[in-house]
């Protein structure tokens, strides 16, 4: 029973989720609960650690500005009205809403590595939009969900940093390597939906009345809806990319930016800033609550001896190097069902590395698999972080239903890209190999 | 009887540090007991936050930790002494004051005596690079405006005497902040170990040599009680692992350091070495540096920093005055 | 943040301080932010199979499992976090590893109000589910707002 520990802490987890509890609360009581077990009464002080890690967490203090960037934009419509100038244009293909928001996604993602936090700067801009033009609720969820798991792939991703520092490679080589599978992806999930509201004409509807309003009007909206938000998303991006701001302190920047914008707009009264404000704290606590709750669960499965227990585990079953990476692959995609990435990489990088090194697999290939692997898991249902995150942004119409209908498609795509890895390993491995002199 | 001792770290599991000490370590110390003594190491973040590791072992959370008194620096500069500051002694000497001059003692005394905890040594460290830069750097001139990357006395150092400017920069995003010439410098640690940050990939040269933490130190610290309850023959085996670990992790950092700046040279980087000549200006401001730190902490009524960074300063310097006796390996 | 990018290029004078301030107040915010949140049923359940249950089989559960194991163990972590803080206080702990070096008890106590406030908010609403005042899951407002 006790060398169970760490299988029983997942069983336990399941059942409090699965009951209906909140997630953050469900990781806290079972980690307090197991954790009685293996500290005794040293629990609370041991805990309190993971609280203090969560709190001091300096990447994590990017979450509340980026959300109240997002959230000022859409309280003040300053989003929709930019959605609205993007329809003008990309109405007549079916589905140019969403492929507008995998882009932005993705710009997003290649200039800062704070995943949740993009799910739901965009997902709050992009949802009304879609859904004023009667996009499918299914669509809408999937797309945001799948843009905003981009962060983990797309470099720089803090991820990537935290998994070099773990497996002894070099950050450089492992952004280069993540960098066309990202691409790959990118291009999959537009073509997807392409394809799939050609198809459905009731996935993305186009809207061909937008081509009666004269060019000159068109440029009219254009210029006066695209430009602010444009130019704002081009202040954070531009600061980020010119190294003038760090990825955190250039979410500074855009909330900053997104107050003076409406302001200078006459569109941000006191009670759309309150609301703003209110939306911020109520998403920053619940992500940040499932952060120490992950890091609670997190050490205390270390402390049981989880990791010892997976080393044993897979060399008790002497694989080969493809069995090995599968099996190794199916552990990340269930501890990413519930764990954050952060805590999938501190508990599985350190158990992995020995034993790819001992196979003899190409560490960046395994690397970059590892990535896809916890972005499919941060995507995939029933238990998903951006599924928890898009829960917390999405309008009340859109169920548990339409969103696991809605990410299944671009899971499958992810396996994709995974195949393609797995089966042409230079996909990972051609671009970091051209770094070896300047 | 089975003695298991859960040792948090504060540096991330698999890394190049913790490889070398805790995991080291861990093992000198199974074999050496004939497994009486069971070693369970933990990455950073795991377990207890990484600079909470002293306080954590105090708390008794866990048995042992594996920490470096850099992070006590803030609390008490006394410590610097420990962890080594600009201007403060070569590897090799550190290494002869602490083991062969009376260091070791001192600092487990102030250990004992101001946390309740026992410290044993398993890491002294090769000098550091002192710049990974987008801008060259050879006179004292040229550290003014510079944005740089660094924490603990160098910067300070940085500040208060070369007008350069120290920054704060969040560990996952060093690597792309110095790439988009967010900041000019970088110091992270030991040639070996920063070739997987790759700063080399981004920024054309490294600077030498490093001045700034001419080595540093890395211990194992647990509760004094806990020490005391082992057996004499315990306490020398553990003691005798310690002073392996020591050894071996220091041979393993120098060679990886040399055959680290070989590959930066044929990577392309090019490597500038600071004249003697400012090197000394640096250490002399290093050494003042530590000194008004002393003389602070002696208005507030507490001496010994006064005390032992005069003999840790009197050794380097009887070092210096001596040193010519070695036959170093200069072209 | 924002002064600080901008000290850093106007100025050439990065702050060191503005490093050590952002993520204090994140972290001092986000549990007061928890029990607002608590309050507003801002925290995701995955309630698809728990819905199918009945309501009032829905409110026992959760007011026994915020009564009873989330509760104490918010008391247990406020219990910790009040006397670090008043430690910290007493002996003037400074952060450790920032040049700036602030005191940390202003902090620490903030930690230990959020999680005394989502303790006292647990035991609250622990208290509505059992008067059937509230419904697990059911919020007033959800999520953006569709705009016309
Ligand atoms: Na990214
Ligand atoms: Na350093």
């Amino acid at each position: 029973m006790i060398e169970l520990i760490p299988v029983w802490m997942f069983i336990a987890l399941f059942i409090f989720v699965f009951a209906g509890i909140p997630v953050a609360l469900s990781l806290i009581i079972v980690a307090a609960g197991f954790g009685l077990m293996v500290f005794g009464d040293s629990l609370f002080l041991q805990l309190y650690g993971s609280i203090l890690h969560t709190a001091s967490n300096f990447t994590l203090s990017a979450i509340p500005l980026f959300i109240l960037m997002g959230a000022l934009l859409e309280q003040t419509g300053l989003a929709l009205r930019l959605f609205k100038a993007l329809q003008l244009w990309m109405g007549r293909f079916p589905g140019g809403l969403a492929v507008s928001t995998i882009t932005m996604c993705a710009i997003f993602a290649a200039a800062s590595g704070v995943v949740g936090a993009v799910e739901i700067v965009v997902g709050m801009m992009a949802l009304p939009a879609m859904a004023k033009y009667k996009y499918d609720q299914s669509l809408m969820a999937g797309t945001v969900c799948a843009g905003g798991s981009l962060g983990t792939i797309i470099p720089p991703s803090i991820v990537v940093v935290v998994y070099s520092s773990m497996a002894q490679l070099s950050i450089g080589q492992l952004f280069a390597a993540s960098l066309l599978p990202g691409l790959i992806m990118v291009v999959l999930f537009i073509l997807y939906i392409l394809i799939a509201c050609r198809i459905n004409k009731k996935l993305g509807p186009a809207s061909p009345e937008a081509d009666m309003v004269p060019l000159k009007e068109k440029l009219q909206i254009t210029l006066s809806a695209i430009i602010p938000p444009m130019l704002l998303i081009t202040a954070v991006l531009g600061s980020l990319l010119l190294g003038i701001a760090s990825p955190t302190e250039a979410a500074a920047v855009g909330a900053a930016g997104a107050a003076l914008l409406s302001l200078v707009f006459r569109e941000l009264t006191m009670s759309k800033f309150i609301n703003a404000l209110r939306t911020t704290i109520k998403i920053t606590a619940m992500i940040m609550l499932i952060v120490m709750g992950g890091t609670m669960f997190t050490s205390i499965f270390a402390v049981a001896g989880g990791g010892w227990m997976i080393t044993e585990w897979v060399d008790g079953l002497n694989m080969g190097s493809y069995g090995l990476i599968f099996l190794l692959m199916a552990v990340v995609f269930v501890a990413g069902f519930v764990l954050d990435w952060i805590s999938v990489v501190l508990i599985f990088v350190p158990i992995f590395t020995p034993l790819v090194n001992a196979a003899g697999i190409d560490p960046i290939w395994f690397a970059v698999m590892f990535m896809v692997v916890i972005q499919t898991s941060y995507l995939t249902p029933p238990m998903a972080p951006s599924i928890f995150y898009l829960k917390s942004i999405a309008p009340k119409s859109m169920t548990y239903r339409h969103m696991y209908k809605g990410v299944m498609p671009f899971v499958i795509i992810q396996l994709l890209v995974l195949i393609i890895v797995v089966l042409l390993p230079s996909v990972a491995t051609y671009l970091p190999g051209l770094i070896t002199s300047r | 009887t089975e003695i298991t001792w859960k040792i948090p770290s504060s540096v991330p599991e698999g890394s190049f540090f913790y490889n070398n000490f805790l995991k080291r370590f861990a093992g000198h110390v199974g074999d050496l007991t004939d497994n009486q003594i069971k070693i369970r190491p933990f990455g950073a973040g795991v377990v207890v936050p990484a600079f909470k590791v002293y306080e954590s072992v105090q708390d008794g959370i866990v048995e042992a930790g594996h920490s470096t008194p850099s992070y006590l620096v803030n609390q008490d500069p006394t410590n610097a002494i420990f962890a080594s500051f600009p201007g403060g002694m070569s590897p090799e000497a550190t290494m002869a004051w602490l083991y062969e001059g009376g260091g070791l003692e001192r600092m487990q005394a102030y250990r004992s005596e101001k946390m309740g905890l026992h410290s044993l040594i398993i890491g002294v460290g090769t000098s550091e690079i002192l710049a990974h830069a987008n801008k060259p750097i050879n006179k004292i001139e040229d550290f003014a405006n510079l944005k740089y990357r660094t924490s603990g006395a160098w910067a300070g150092v940085l500040k208060d005497y070369l007008d350069g400017v120290p920054t704060v920069v969040p560990s996952g995003e060093t690597y792309t902040l110095l790439q988009r010439k967010g900041v000019d410098v970088v110091e992270w640690a030991t040639p070996g170990s920063n070739l997987s940050e790759g700063f080399h990939e981004v920024a054309p040269y490294i600077i030498v040599p490093g001045i700034h933490q001419p080595t540093f130190v890395w211990e194992i610290v647990l509760k004094t009680e806990t020490w005391d309850k082992l057996s004499p023959e315990l306490q020398t085996k553990v003691e005798a692992a310690a002073r392996v670990t020591t050894m071996e992790a220091f041979l393993h950092f120098a060679n990886a350091d040399i055959k680290a700046m070989d590959t930066y040279r044929d990577f392309g980087n090019e490597i500038i070495t600071l004249d003697k000549s400012v090197l000394s200006v640096i250490r002399g401001y290093g050494h003042q540096w530590m000194k008004a730190r002393a003389k602070e902490q002696a208005d507030k009524g507490n001496n010994s920093m006064n005390v032992i960074l005069d003999e840790y300063l009197a050794y380097q310097e009887a070092w210096s005055r001596n040193s010519g006796v070695f036959v170093r390996d200069a072209e | 943040m924002l002064y600080e990018v901008a000290a850093r290029y106007i100025f050439q004078a990065p702050t060191l301080w503005a490093f050590d301030l952002s993520y204090m107040l994140n972290g001092s915010l986000f549990l007061l932010g928890g029990a607002y949140s608590l309050n507003h049923e801002a925290h995701v359940r995955i309630d698809f199979l728990s819905s199918q249950l009945p309501v009032r089989f829905q409110q026992k559960l959760n007011a026994i499992v915020y009564a009873f194991l989330a509760g104490p163990a918010f008391a247990g972590f406020s219990w910790v976090a009040t006397s670090k803080a008043y430690k910290a206080f007493l002996t003037g702990e400074l952060e450790s590893v920032s040049p700036w070096a602030p005191l940390v008890w202003p902090f620490y106590a903030a930690l230990a109000l959020g999680l005394i406030a989502c303790t006292l908010q647990l035991y609250l609403e622990g208290i509505k589910f059992m008067l059937s005042t509230k419904i697990p899951g059911h919020t007033t407002e959800s999520g953006v707002s569709l705009h016309d």
